[in-house]
């Protein structure tokens, strides 16, 4: 069975190319585009990974993910968060809130794809 | 195409999100606190920068960071928001809309020149408000985090004995964090090949106590893979390398290619840690862990209890023992190296040139105190000063030894300038090189070059034959060059030889007598005829090379050794070689001389000269009143009567001696009326009017005050053994018109 893996950025050409990549290894993607959207599309959906981008509009990633932690379906679902260069001090609010794997904007979708299947196989 | 679909997307995106930016500007200008506009801002630029690098915009990707930096200050409060910054980052919007425009149109587009200026002058403007800018620009850092993402091709399938062996042991949080050991272990497998893993469960407590949420797992993987390296297998498990402890020991067969690699680091490197980071088999990480540790224990312990960073490293299995020996032989040599070079001291040459006339000062007055003390008859003062002399003379010495220098790295030199004259030559000539370790004045060393440099550029070009002749002639069609130096009687002698032609004694005679510098009827030897080379505009080659024979080069070499106080001569045997020595004094301002005493006068000569003193007996006296020569033990040994020489007019004394001097293989008598013994010697130049003076090289001052003349022996033997050959050649005339 295909793993699936969500993608939440307010980027939609960002989901759409990480999509296209995760989708041509075999995984299944499913996307939300902040915070609150995510949280709601999932609604107790089973997923095996889930990728977040920290800058975002209603609800920021570094919330997002304190809330994902929160519902015990999700509190062993893996979490790679993406940042800048310039966002140290988001790491360590990332990492309080339960998020431990961290990919740096701009990436390239073969990094992305490394860093996923790390965490998940297909 | 998905992927153009998904560009169409990002380009109707960041449109959108730059007109929102432009909506946003201009709310700030008549609200300029509205944070939410700010961060609205701030947020479009930061994902088109994302979304853009994805699609490998760099353009954009480039011009947005800079832009998201400043806005990034905005945001802070970093950088207050005001009318001309407003208007820039909307020029700067434009600017991005721009990019998005033209590859909306074509998406390989690059931006013509005209649209490149305007974004260089944008970020020039931008620059301004960017003062805490971080170094690393958005291309770098991708390109810094690409190696440890970057997928390894897989193996071949070749199987091996030798494997990579990695310890892993997992924190009890990794299941809570999110994290799936397995995962890791797969992904591990992805680039090469898991030979073995064992599970060790012994970590696992008994059931009422286990957690289930938490992982008590460790595992022992051996793993193959070809053309991974530690830090890509650490990169593997780089989201739980706080989670979990990590240990990787390369393969055996890696260890020779390590210790290669440390060997072959720069020396510079004198950190354990950095040798083995370097040679890649320690990683950042490992090293960090391993020091924190040694912090650690050296709290615990005493500072020289504690364990050695090399003991820890291999204690935690990290590297192997081999490579900590080599990297600690390596750290040894770097060591030595440094410690040979804080050994050495630069100072200036006028403060050491002031040390040693200070000395020769000391010298001099600790020569007058030993005479007073002589005087008082007092022994505890004589006691007293004599000790303070033999100090003078220790510090003497060590003051001059500052400035002695090894003639070797003069000589090496001429590794290079053989090598290249040599093909230039078309010869195949090399270099022998003997007494490097001689030692020798530093102002010579540096003067000295020059005459060498010429000398031994004349053997390769007019002394080494061609290879077929010296075939023809039975020697090794190599030729050699030999640089040789060593001290002889005071003096420090320099040798340049070639196994060459020689000198033909005919044609330089015949050369000397068209330029006129000799007449036919003279009779000289064969050094004599050798020494024509040195004269000026002097040259019997055939052909002019571009090295030598146009007859300027040999009178300047002269002149130059003339001038360090030395002399030249040339030893040549025809088909065998030639051999040019030059002959420096060892020093140019304190010796140990020897006092003598001729009436009222006193002569110093330095005593490495003095053969040997013997007194002339009444009989000899009489004898050689008339010859000016003895016969000291079976040899005609020429004298000179220094009284008459220097036309002393003193009552003649009763006693006579002689003190045998040597120079250059020639031997003198100097008759004295008194023996003083060993004196040191400050040597103090003569003054311009007595520049020409013959026979007397310097002056010094005695402990009473007095001056004593410094004899110019080679100068004086030279006399004797003119006058005795002139001698004879008279004697011979008598007897024939006897």
């Amino acid at each position: 069975m295909a793993k699936t893996v969500m993608i939440v950025d307010d980027s939609a050409s960002l989901r759409q190319v990480v999509g296209i990549a995760l989708r041509g290894a075999g995984y299944e993607v499913i996307e939300g585009c902040d915070g609150k959207d995510a949280l709601s599309k999932l609604n107790g959906q089973k997923v095996h990974l889930v990728i977040s981008d920290v800058n975002m509009p209603n609800m920021d990633g570094i919330t997002f993910v304190k809330n994902l932690k929160q519902i015990p379906a999700y509190k062993f679902t893996p979490v790679i968060m993406l940042t800048t260069e310039s966002q140290e001090g988001k790491k360590q609010e990332g990492q309080a809130a339960g998020a431990r794997a961290w990919v740096v904007k701009p990436f390239q979708p073969a990094q992305m794809l490394a860093a996923v299947s790390k965490l998940v196989m297909p | 195409m998905e992927l153009d679909q998904a560009l169409q997307t990002f380009i109707v995106e960041s449109r959108e999100l730059l007109e929102a930016m432009e909506e946003s500007l201009l709310g700030l200008e008549s609200s300029p606190d509205d944070h939410d506009a700010i961060n609205a801002i701030f947020r479009a630029a930061h994902t088109i920068k994302g979304s853009g690098g994805l699609f490998g915009l760099d353009g954009i990707v480039a011009f947005t960071h800079v832009v998201e930096n400043v806005l990034d200050r905005v945001r802070s409060g970093e950088v207050p928001i005001n009318g001309d910054l407003i208007a820039l980052l909307l020029s700067c919007r434009d600017y991005i809309g721009m990019l998005v425009d033209q590859i909306a149109a074509d998406s390989a587009a690059q931006p013509d020149k005209e649209t490149e200026a305007t974004g260089i002058m944008l970020l020039n403007q931008l620059r301004t408000y960017q003062a805490g800018e971080k170094k690393q620009s958005p291309i770098s850092a991708t390109a810094q985090s690409q190696p440890r993402m970057a997928v390894v091709p897989p193996p071949d399938g070749t199987v091996e004995s030798d494997h990579w062996h990695i310890s892993l042991r997992f924190g009890h949080d990794v299941l809570r964090n999110g994290m799936d050991p397995l995962a890791f272990i797969r992904y591990l497998d992805n680039m090469g090949k898991i030979i073995h893993v064992v599970t060790l469960p012994d970590a696992m407590p008994l059931a009422p106590d286990m957690d289930p949420e938490s992982c008590y797992l460790g595992f022992e993987i051996d793993f193959h893979g070809d053309g991974v390296d530690k830090t890509t297998i650490e990169g593997v498990f780089e989201f739980v390398r706080d989670d979990c402890t990590l240990r990787i020991l390369p393969p055996h067969s890696r260890i020779e290619e390590y210790t290669r690699l440390i060997n072959e680091l720069p020396e510079d490197k004198i950190h354990l840690g950095e040798l083995l980071v370097n040679s890649g088999s320690l990683t950042r990480k490992e090293l960090d862990e391993a020091l924190h540790l040694q912090q650690i224990l050296r709290a615990e312990y005493s500072q020289e209890a504690a364990p050695k960073l090399g003991d820890i490293l291999v204690e935690q299995r990290v590297v192997q023992p081999e490579l900590v020996d080599a990297a600690l032989g390596k750290q040894k040599l770097a060591k030595e190296n440094k410690a040979q070079e804080s050994k050495l001291i630069r100072i200036q040459a006028d403060k050491l040139d002031q040390l040693i006339n200070l000395v020769g000062e000391m010298v001099i007055a600790g020569a007058a105190t030993s005479l007073l003390a002589q005087r008082t008859c007092d022994p505890a003062l004589h006691e007293a000063t004599s000790t303070l002399s033999r100090l003078v003379e220790e510090i003497r010495d060590s003051a001059l030894q500052l400035r002695m220098v090894q003639i070797g790295e003069t000589f090496n030199r001429f590794n290079r300038v053989v090598r290249d004259v040599s093909k230039d030559l078309g010869k195949d000539i090399g270099l022998s090189i003997c007494g490097a370790e001689t030692e020798l004045d530093k102002s010579v060393v540096e003067k000295i070059g020059d005459p060498l440099m010429h000398l031994v550029r004349n053997s390769m070009d007019h002394g080494i034959e061609k290879a077929e002749v010296r075939r023809q002639r039975g020697k090794p069609a190599k030729g050699t060059v030999h640089l040789n130096a060593y001290h002889e009687s005071g003096s420090i002698v320099v040798e340049v030889g070639d196994d060459g032609g020689g000198l033909n004694r005919e044609k330089i005679f015949a050369k000397a007598l068209e330029k006129g510098l000799i007449t036919a009827s003279q009779n000289l030897s064969d050094v004599e005829v050798y020494g024509l080379i040195f004269e000026a505009w002097f040259s019997t080659a055939e052909q002019v090379t571009n090295l030598s024979g146009r007859g300027v080069g040999m009178d300047v070499v002269r002149r130059n050794i003339e001038a360090l106080r030395g002399t030249v001569e040339i030893d040549s045997r025809e088909g065998i070689g030639t051999t040019v020595k030059i002959r420096l004094p060892l020093t140019l301002a304190i010796i140990d001389g020897f006092l003598m005493g001729v009436g009222s006068a006193s002569y110093v000569v330095p005593l490495d000269m003095v053969m040997e003193c013997i007194e002339l007996d009444e009989a000899e006296r009489r004898e050689s009143r008339e010859s000016n020569y003895i016969n000291l033990r079976g040899t005609v040994l020429p004298f000179i009567r220094l009284r008459d020489h220097f036309r002393e007019r003193s009552k003649v004394s009763r006693r006579e001696n002689i003190v045998v001097v040597q120079y250059a293989g020639q031997k003198a008598g100097l008759v004295v009326d008194e023996l003083m013994g060993e004196f040191q010697t400050v040597i103090k130049p003569l003054g311009k009017l007595f520049g020409n003076l013959k026979g007397i090289s310097g002056s010094t001052i005695l402990g009473s005050g007095e001056v004593a003349l410094i004899l110019d022996v080679p100068a004086l033997i030279q006399r004797a053994a003119s006058r005795d050959a002139q001698l004879l050649a008279c004697s011979q005339a008598e007897q024939i018109v006897a």
